[in-house]
């Protein structure tokens, strides 16, 4: 019954932390129709400016605030320099956003030496309910992530700036012939996504470290939930995320890690085989 | 569109093409450090270092490459060997195989180096050594501690194997942890061999696997494995995962309570490179076996000269650690120094036959020597335990530990 409890936390916890990252990519690929190959690397920028504001003395909460600010400001500035580019070739869009994710990830390297450091949880220690251990600042990611979840999809459905942005993504040429700007409405979009990725790298540095290398392994995850839960709608690569993100914490509980790790994707690629528009399916905020 | 005004020109191909062929004959990723004078007969001896001075080993590499350049600097200020000074060729190995063959393959066929230093994963050495050694003619030195089992004619290791990571460590560890002990590891050679080899320590010092299980190499989440460490009252876990994963499993073990009720967390490869990868509180009591340490300083007079020398001239963040072959580089370059000087050439025969006995009285954390026939270096061996973001001597062999391989 412990291990019960705490395994279910556990899972929950790394799913909370997958749908947070996979939010901003979701977002941008569903509003879009444009895979970021750079959204790992706007976590790992989101977890260097968090590492960068602790480094200069600064509280970290302070450097949460930050990064999800300052990875959207470049997230808008590389939307209208390079990304816009794009539109056109979607093939060519992986590439370019792979080559500038590549560069981020090499700059970070260069300044951090290669080396794995750490930053303290703001919210440190275990909180103890009947003598098991529940890692507080994971607790807090849960929270996060629903409260940011919810917040993103209001933002999306509910409000004027939503509607222009699914109407931006619905019918581009009747949204600019009714005087919205469509070209600010992708940046802002971009931005906000990549402020997203920003956001998850500054809440999860405290629980893997910065290293070069973070945002490599939820890309991967990423870009697999996005598929299982289907590109277009609000609702599918958030779906598709906590799918992705309960199993690969759940299955090391019962088999081999190694095996656990490869069983995902082969389950992933199965589902895709029988249901190849994800787990729902259609355009759109609502549905 | 955009293409439209980015044709192709002949003045543009040309320019492209230029850059491209100038890029390619300079090489990227290539140092020469020539000394500052010359010995006209002979011209000087030229010394290969191919490491990873880029990619995710980067942090390791420009350590190696530093330590070679500090000690070249030394040996041509003091005349050189044989009389000749030495020439410094450092490339580029980029934590990638394919792209270290072809840079090695330049050290050894365009630039004809008398012998390479270098190579950090195992996977590394195997895919460089065979352009060394056999189709290069040329003596080969691998720094970096590994799992052992490397027996190739002209391929001489520096660092530290099974052997001398574990036969103090362990016995200490159940002496100062207990006899139950978890092993999990990193899915790939280095841990699966450790983990062997720790496995008959453990048995034969009174203790006994709980159980050994591996992981994928960019596993980051290890909360089941947690759970069956509390679970099944481990005593000792002996780590042999590797980062990313090794600051989350850390951590992990720490909220759930490990340390705190008596557990010990045992770790060969941990330096001082490692010790920020978690916070200070979540590590303390790690123990680790390494070769040397930078608290040796405080009591070893050479170790101390060497560590100073090391940080005033490279100040930046490449440390001068055991983990990142620092020290091996150092070893193995000063045992073939020592060895030119006895064969009294730069024949790799000659060399390699004075490298199987060649001795070092002084190296950082004491001298060191290569065991005859057996291509592996004996030396000294400490046990660290973190204390506070710090390392504390706890424990240190009696004299130098054979490396008991080949």
């Amino acid at each position: 019954m412990d291990t019960l409890l705490i395994a279910m936390f556990e899972i929950l916890s790394f799913g909370a932390i997958v749908v947070l990252v996979v939010l901003g990519l979701g977002i941008i690929a569903s509003m879009m129709g444009i895979f970021n190959f750079a959204q790992g690397e706007f976590v790992l920028l989101g977890a260097y400016v968090t590492y960068l504001v602790h480094s200069l003395g600064l509280p970290v909460p302070l450097g949460m605030l930050v990064a999800p600010v300052a990875v959207g400001a470049l997230g808008f500035v590389l939307e209208k320099v390079v990304v816009r580019r794009f539109y056109a070739a979607p093939i060519v869009a992986m590439l370019g956003t792979y080559a500038l994710g590549l560069i981020i990830r090499e700059a970070v390297r260069g300044l951090t030496g290669g080396l794995y450091l750490s930053v303290p949880e703001p919210i440190s220690g275990s909180i103890m309910i009947g003598g098991l251990h529940f890692a507080a600042w994971r607790s807090v990611i849960v929270i996060i992530t629903l409260l940011v979840m919810a917040a993103s999809h209001a933002l999306l459905a509910h409000t004027s700036f939503g509607l222009r942005v699914r109407a931006s993504l619905e019918n581009p040429q009747l949204a600019r012939a009714s005087g919205i700007s469509t070209g600010m409405i992708y940046s802002v979009t971009f931005a906000f996504g990549a402020a997203l990725a920003g956001l998850a790298g500054a809440l999860i540095v405290p629980v893997f470290s910065l290293f070069a290398d973070l945002g490599i392994r939820f890309l991967i995850q990423g870009f697999v939930a996005v598929m299982v839960g289907g590109v277009g709608s609000f609702a599918g690569p958030v779906a598709g995320a906590s799918v992705i993100g309960t199993f690969s914490a759940w299955l090391p509980w019962l088999m081999s890690p190694v095996i656990a790790d490869v069983l995902v994707f082969v389950l992933a690629i199965i589902f895709i085989k029988f249901r190849p528009q994800g787990l729902i399916s259609g355009r759109g905020v609502n549905r | 569109m955009i293409n439209a005004n980015r044709q192709l020109s002949r003045r543009r191909f040309l320019g492209n093409f230029a850059f491209a062929s100038a890029a390619i004959a300079a090489g990227p990723g290539s140092w020469v450090i020539r000394p500052d004078w010359a010995n006209a007969a002979e011209g000087p001896i030229r010394l290969g270092i191919a490491t990873d001075l880029t990619g995710s080993l980067g942090f390791a590499g420009n350590t190696d490459a530093n330590v070679a350049r500090m000690l070249v600097k030394e040996i041509n200020d003091s005349g050189g060997l044989l009389g000749r000074p030495i020439e410094l060729l450092i490339e580029d190995t980029a934590s990638d195989e394919s792209v270290a063959v072809g840079n090695v393959r330049k050290l050894i066929q365009r630039d004809k180096v008398d012998l390479v230093i270098g190579g950090i994963s195992s996977s590394m050495r195997n895919a460089i050594k065979d352009v060394i050694i056999s189709r290069g003619k040329t003596l080969y030195i691998y720094p970096e501690g590994y799992e052992g089992k490397e027996c190739t004619p002209s391929l001489f290791c520096t660092g530290p194997v099974p052997a001398q990571n574990c036969d103090q460590f362990i016995p200490w560890l159940i002496e100062n942890g207990g006899k139950r002990f978890a092993l999990p590891g990193s899915n790939y050679v280095w841990p699966q061999t450790i983990n062997a080899y720790a496995r008959k320590v453990i048995q034969s010092s009174g203790g006994e696997v709980v159980f050994e299980e591996y992981y994928p190499l960019d596993q980051i989440d290890f909360s089941s494995t947690v759970n069956r460490i509390i679970s099944n009252k481990v005593d000792v876990v002996f780590n042999a995962i590797v980062p990313p994963g090794v600051s989350p499993f850390f951590k992990q073990l720490y909220q759930a309570g490990f340390s705190k009720n008596g557990g010990r967390l045992g770790c060969v490869y941990y330096d001082e490179n490692f010790l920020e990868m978690n916070q200070a509180h979540e590590i303390e009591g790690l123990a680790s076996s390494l070769d040397y340490y930078k608290v040796l300083a405080a009591e070893d007079p050479v170790s101390a000269r060497i560590q100073s020398a090391y940080d005033k001239q490279f100040p930046a963040k490449f440390r001068f650690s055991a983990g990142s072959a620092a020290t091996g580089t150092y070893r193995g370059l000063k045992l073939w120094e020592a060895a030119v000087k006895e064969a009294g050439t730069i024949d790799r025969d000659a060399v390699a036959a004075a490298l199987d006995h060649a001795k070092i009285a002084e190296g950082p954390g004491g001298p060191a020597e290569m065991a005859p026939g057996k291509r592996h270096c004996r030396m000294k061996m400490y046990i660290g335990v973190a204390k506070g973001g710090q390392y504390e001597i706890v424990a240190r062999s009696a004299g130098l530990v054979d490396p008991k391989e080949c």
